[in-house]
């Protein structure tokens, strides 16, 4: 039997070697690239169980090209609660999803708080269609005018009052005059009013302002800390 | 005396008979001779400082010196107000201090814990009030975003902010609240 000579030259065993230690290379880094992108040091707080189901759908949102922090937030909230395993992998799996709806209704240029914010919004209720609209709003970002909306809903008021109202504001109001006009409705809502009735009465109220009184009210909210 | 020379008075008549040509300045500066006598009544302090001031000195600079002059005036211009460094308004993306707050009587410790701190007990404990001891706050730097958070009370106890919107999603069995922060 004859066999084919292996190379001898020195030249050759040199650029052999080379080519197997940059493949090594290569595979050890990216097998460390994955370990650390998949398994957040963050995520040990979690049961085996629980973080071997957020690893997964944390991997797959990346994939996706979706944010991750809030998925990881998501499950820290559950292990600080104690919830169980099985839960925490359910809720961050449909976060999972409602980040993936909420790219697709507010388009791929959407930021990480955007999709965040939006996520909220249709978990409490709104429509694809509202959250398009918000995105024609000409705004820079839209987070405060989704988060405003899922806090309207949360406290009562009918989706369809809160995105009319969300939406007639968004287009000439600040982030904090937005914030203000939740905490109009929420006040208005505590002293008995109903929750329509609260949202177009502070709309209206918001709507009717001049420039100046915001810039006014503005101003004196700077000049202390915020409160949720 | 001279009665045996006439011919010299004649001389002397004569010469002192010539017109003399008298200096066109003179006027100016017998006055001025005039002026600086001393007549015994001195200026007051305000006239004297004030013709120290306005009497013309000869003034003289090196080149180096006049450009040192000139980089002191340009430091002073740039240094007014309305020119140089501005105050710059803060950024949409900056954070701000927000207060939390929340009442719990007979608690021995609260942290405060949501989306902005990895919800780790730990890392934002609560500070009792100094007059009760009942109210706890916590301020915290926030960026713009829409957080999640809760108070936990002695280490098993939570509570949502009843100043907040509560969470209504929520999946873990405990009350969560929301703070939105806003960018402009």
């Amino acid at each position: 039997m004859k066999t084919s000579p292996l190379p001898r030259s020195p030249k050759s065993l040199v650029a052999a070697g080379a080519l197997a230690a940059v493949l090594v290379a290569t595979a050890a880094a990216q097998d460390s690239q994955d370990s650390q992108h998949s398994k957040d040091p963050r995520l040990a707080r979690l049961d085996p169980a629980a973080r071997s189901l957020v690893v997964v759908v944390i991997d797959s949102a990346r994939t996706a090209g979706l944010p991750t922090e809030p998925l990881v937030q998501r499950a820290l909230e559950g292990a600080t609660k104690g919830a169980p395993g099985t839960l925490i992998g359910n809720a961050v799996r449909r976060l999972a999803a409602d980040l993936g709806r909420a790219r697709a209704a507010l388009g791929a240029g959407a930021t990480p708080p955007e999709l965040e914010a939006g996520a909220a919004a249709l978990r409490a209720g709104a429509g694809p269609a509202v959250l398009a609209q918000l995105r024609r709003s000409p705004r820079q970002t839209i987070t405060v005018p989704l988060a405003v909306l899922t806090d309207l809903v949360a406290s009562g008021v009918p989706v369809d009052s809160a995105a009319a109202a969300v939406l007639a504001l968004a287009a000439s109001s600040g982030d904090a005059d937005l914030i203000d006009f939740r905490r109009a409705v929420e006040r208005d809502i505590a002293l008995g009013a109903a929750p329509t009735a609260a949202t177009a009465g502070a709309a209206a109220g918001f709507l009717a302002a001049g420039a100046d009184a915001v810039h006014v009210n503005a101003g004196a909210r700077d000049a202390r800390p915020g409160r949720p | 005396m001279f009665e045996d020379r006439p011919d010299l008075v004649d001389r002397i008549v004569s010469h002192l008979r010539r017109p003399v040509q008298i200096d066109a300045a003179l006027d100016g500066r017998v006055m001025q001779e005039i002026a600086q006598v001393d007549t015994g009544r001195r200026p007051g302090a305000a006239v004297a400082a004030w013709r120290w001031l306005i009497r013309p000195r000869p003034f003289a600079v090196s080149p180096l010196g006049a450009l040192a002059m000139a980089a002191g005036l340009a430091a002073v211009v740039w240094a007014l107000p309305g020119r140089g460094a501005r105050a710059v308004p803060p950024a949409a993306d900056a954070p701000r201090e927000f207060q939390f707050v929340v009442v719990a009587p007979r608690a021995t410790r609260v942290a405060l814990v949501g989306d902005f701190n990895d919800w780790d007990a730990t890392r934002t404990p609560m500070r009792a009030s100094q007059r009760g001891g009942s109210v706890w706050t916590a301020v915290l730097p926030l960026a713009p975003g829409r957080y999640r958070y809760g108070f936990l009370v002695d280490g098993s106890r939570w509570l949502a902010d009843p100043a907040a919107p509560h969470v209504r999603d929520d999946e873990f069995g405990a009350p969560s609240s929301v703070v939105t922060v806003g960018g402009s």
